[in-house]
């Protein structure tokens, strides 16, 4: 009998243990999931989520888990999963230039302090006036240079000219100031530096041109247009089939039908052009900020990267931020806006930057130029030179459907003539 | 009694086919219901609203060149390289139908291309043919070559060998194995008739291995149509739309343009394509012989 009384009160007592166990605790934490690609991004948003996840999250009752997409697809399969009213996660990965798209299935945010973000990454995300997403990295490009080959431009000034009568038709006299540059400037500099015209240049190529058909190169073609005055559309109407226009993509036919940047450049994107420019087979080009870091401390550019605003006579250089919103269907919305208004802190981001992430805050950036040098340029030209095209809901698709029809220009199979009116069309069909 | 007998069988047939049956259903019948069902609305990501559009896709895709050139060249595409690799496979077939030393050795390499996914074969392409960094292009220009590799007037050739490195090895192994097959008696039977090497393979072998041999160019040729990873990898269909295959152009309409409704009409479209071939596939298999009628 007592033997019975005391198993009676182990399977009590361990009943008890297990229905604690499985009981959901009434203050247990709200997960909330958010998606960002793979890469720096990633890594180093993990180290702030995790930083969160230990200390303010346990205030806040929320457990931030991120989930990692691939880089290459990323947007795709949010794209599914916005078009399904999914739930599934709480914040979605956008950018500046799919804000647009991304805008019917996101909540507007709130009590975002503007001034704490440089200008235009933070206004690139608004959509009819609202805050559509939080910035996180700012992307801009800049025109990279060999510092060493420059300097060698003024000590052999008639060879340059001779050279950009033959290839340009225009007598030109070196510029050795690439901050100062003309696309005639450029040209005729990649030309000096093309073994096919100066058979003494340490470089077999003047340019890198990234010239695939694909939608970030677009983004890079359009400092050009700006650069000569021009953009996608003049009174709401679609602008490329102009005088200016045809011009801007002439630039890039050149240097492609001239032979400055390599007949592969028709298939070359970031890391192909990064490649040229590290391996010493081309001297210039207009690439990402984020190149920096790897071309100043690699081959052939190491300790000699020069860079400049993109060329032009009303320089411009596209500027974008990568950034998360709150899934309008997210069962987890106040969560997830704890998570969000985290997010929006300087201390949150100066731990983003710490682990890699470049912030759209200039007051992070400037105090982190002693490690990066190129981050005192994105302050300045994100504020100066910086860009973007706001041309609605369907911008990213302008983007891709420019890309299809300008890169046959750009790598020479078709003149600008041919290209121009199409590109005009394109953008008409997409307009809202 | 026998047609009872018959009855039962039939029911057992259909209850244990049941779970595979169901499994189709659910993989291949639902997905293809809600592709039509898409294919007829207007079903774009940047538009809140979906609703019935009738055939106006279809009318628009059709009117769309682009669509037309992707079609056509997936084709030529296919074919050439299906072409080739079906030759290729089967003559390297012929060489590994003997004894030699380092078989064993050279067989297992030979299938290392179908181990790898494409995706990352095209990765890796992009790696070791780059001009400026890859082992290939400098091997070239050591030994003098200079042949850009990617250059829009090579780009064809270039993706139509990698498919061929890629996806012989595919052809190879089922020509081998139909040749396995082949009865030693047929090959002593031609001896004995005084049959050169050239008359036993164009009279005995490749006769008998017809329809193997016909179902390897089918399983390529669908597969070569549906490329999409590779091409997309190495040159995202361009310069503009030279190299789109159909494939890309779907994936491009539904995840780069959002416009859901027009992809799943081109992908209904892609399958009204591929569907011709279907019964010359099955007649291979000749499903009417042999076993219980």
């Amino acid at each position: 009998m007592r033997l019975k009384k005391s198993s009676i009160a182990v399977v009590s007592a361990l009943s008890l243990a297990f229905g604690l166990a499985v009981m959901p605790a009434s203050n247990a934490a709200t997960t909330v999931k958010m998606v960002l690609w793979p890469g720096p991004e990633g890594d180093a948003m993990q180290k702030v989520v995790n930083a969160y996840n230990a200390a303010q999250g346990k205030k806040d009752g929320v457990t931030v888990k991120m989930i990692l997409l691939s880089r290459d697809n990323t947007f795709a399969k949010e794209a599914t999963l916005m078009k399904a009213k999914s739930s599934e996660y709480d914040i979605y990965f956008t950018a500046s230039y799919l804000v647009g798209q991304h805008a019917p299935y996101l909540s507007p945010l709130s009590g975002v302090n503007d001034s704490l973000y440089l200008a235009a990454p933070v206004n690139s995300l608004k959509v009819a006036g609202k805050q559509m997403a939080l910035p996180l990295d700012t992307s801009l490009h800049f025109m990279y240079y060999r510092k060493d080959l420059i300097a060698t431009l003024s000590a052999n000034a008639a060879k340059y000219s001779s050279i950009a009568q033959t290839v340009l038709g225009k007598n030109l006299k070196p510029n050795t100031n690439p901050a100062t540059w003309t696309w005639d400037d450029a040209l005729a500099t990649a030309a000096y530096f093309t073994q096919k015209y100066n058979p003494d240049s340490p470089t077999k190529y003047g340019y890198a041109l990234p010239a695939k058909n694909l939608l970030y190169n677009t983004m890079i073609w359009n400092d050009v247009l700006w650069g000569l005055g021009g953009n996608w559309l003049k009174n709401g109407k679609p602008n490329l089939n102009t005088p200016t226009g045809k011009a801007a993509i002439d630039v890039y036919n050149t240097i492609y039908s001239k032979g400055l940047t390599s007949p592969e450049s028709s298939q070359w994107e970031y890391p192909e052009t990064n490649s040229a420019l590290e391996s010493g087979n081309a001297a210039m080009g207009l690439q990402w900020n984020a190149a920096y870091s790897e071309l100043n401390t690699t081959g052939s550019m190491k300790d000699q990267t020069g860079i400049a605003a993109p060329p032009g006579t009303g320089q411009r250089t596209h500027v974008h931020a990568l950034a998360v919103g709150l899934n309008k269907y997210s069962k987890n919305q106040q969560a997830a806006a704890k998570w969000m208004s985290y997010l929006a802190t300087v201390p949150a981001m100066k731990a983003y930057a710490a682990a890699g992430g470049v912030p759209s805050m200039p007051s992070i950036l400037t105090g982190m130029v002693a490690k990066n040098a190129s981050f005192a340029n994105i302050i300045e030209y994100a504020g100066k030179y910086g860009y973007s095209e706001s041309a609605g809901p369907r911008e990213f698709d302008i983007y891709a459907s420019l890309a299809e029809v300008l890169s046959p220009a750009w790598s020479g199979q078709k003149s600008s003539a041919d290209v121009a009116a199409d590109a005009d069309a394109a953008i008409q069909k997409l307009l809202p | 009694m026998s047609a009872a007998f018959n009855r039962q069988r039939n029911s057992a047939g259909w209850i244990l086919a049941s779970p595979l049956l169901l499994l189709l259903a659910g993989l291949l019948i639902w997905p293809l219901y809600i592709g039509i069902k898409t294919s007829l609305t207007h079903d774009i990501l940047s538009d809140f609203s979906t609703y019935g559009v009738g055939l106006n896709n279809y009318k628009h895709l059709i009117a769309q060149p682009n669509f037309w050139h992707s079609i056509r060249f997936t084709l030529i595409y296919a074919l050439i390289a299906t072409t080739l690799e079906v030759i290729l496979g089967f003559a390297l077939a012929l060489l590994f139908d003997r004894i030699f030393p380092g078989k064993r050795f050279l067989f297992s390499l030979m299938l290392v291309p179908i181990m790898i996914a494409p995706s990352l074969m095209a990765v890796m392409f992009r790696l070791i043919l780059n001009e400026n960094i890859g082992i290939v292009p400098g091997f070239l220009r050591k030994i003098g070559i200079h042949f850009s590799i990617f250059d829009q007037h090579n780009i064809f050739t270039s993706l139509i060998v990698l498919d061929v490195l890629e996806f012989t090895a595919f052809t190879f192994l089922l020509s081998y194995s139909a040749l396995q097959n082949m009865q030693e008696e047929i090959y002593e039977a031609a001896a004995i008739d005084g049959a050169s090497k050239k008359q036993v393979l164009f009279q005995v072998t490749l006769p008998i291995l017809r329809p193997a041999i016909a179902i390897i160019a089918l399983l390529r040729i669908l597969d070569s149509i549906r490329t999409f990873d590779s091409i997309f990898i190495l040159t995202g269909g361009g310069p503009g739309t030279t190299t789109q295959t159909v494939g890309i152009y779907i994936y491009k309409t539904a995840f780069i343009y959002g416009d859901f409704g027009l992809a799943a009409s081109a992908a209904v479209v892609l399958v009204l394509i591929l569907a011709p071939f279907m019964p010359s596939i099955i007649k291979q298999f000749n499903l009417n012989q042999g076993g219980r009628r």
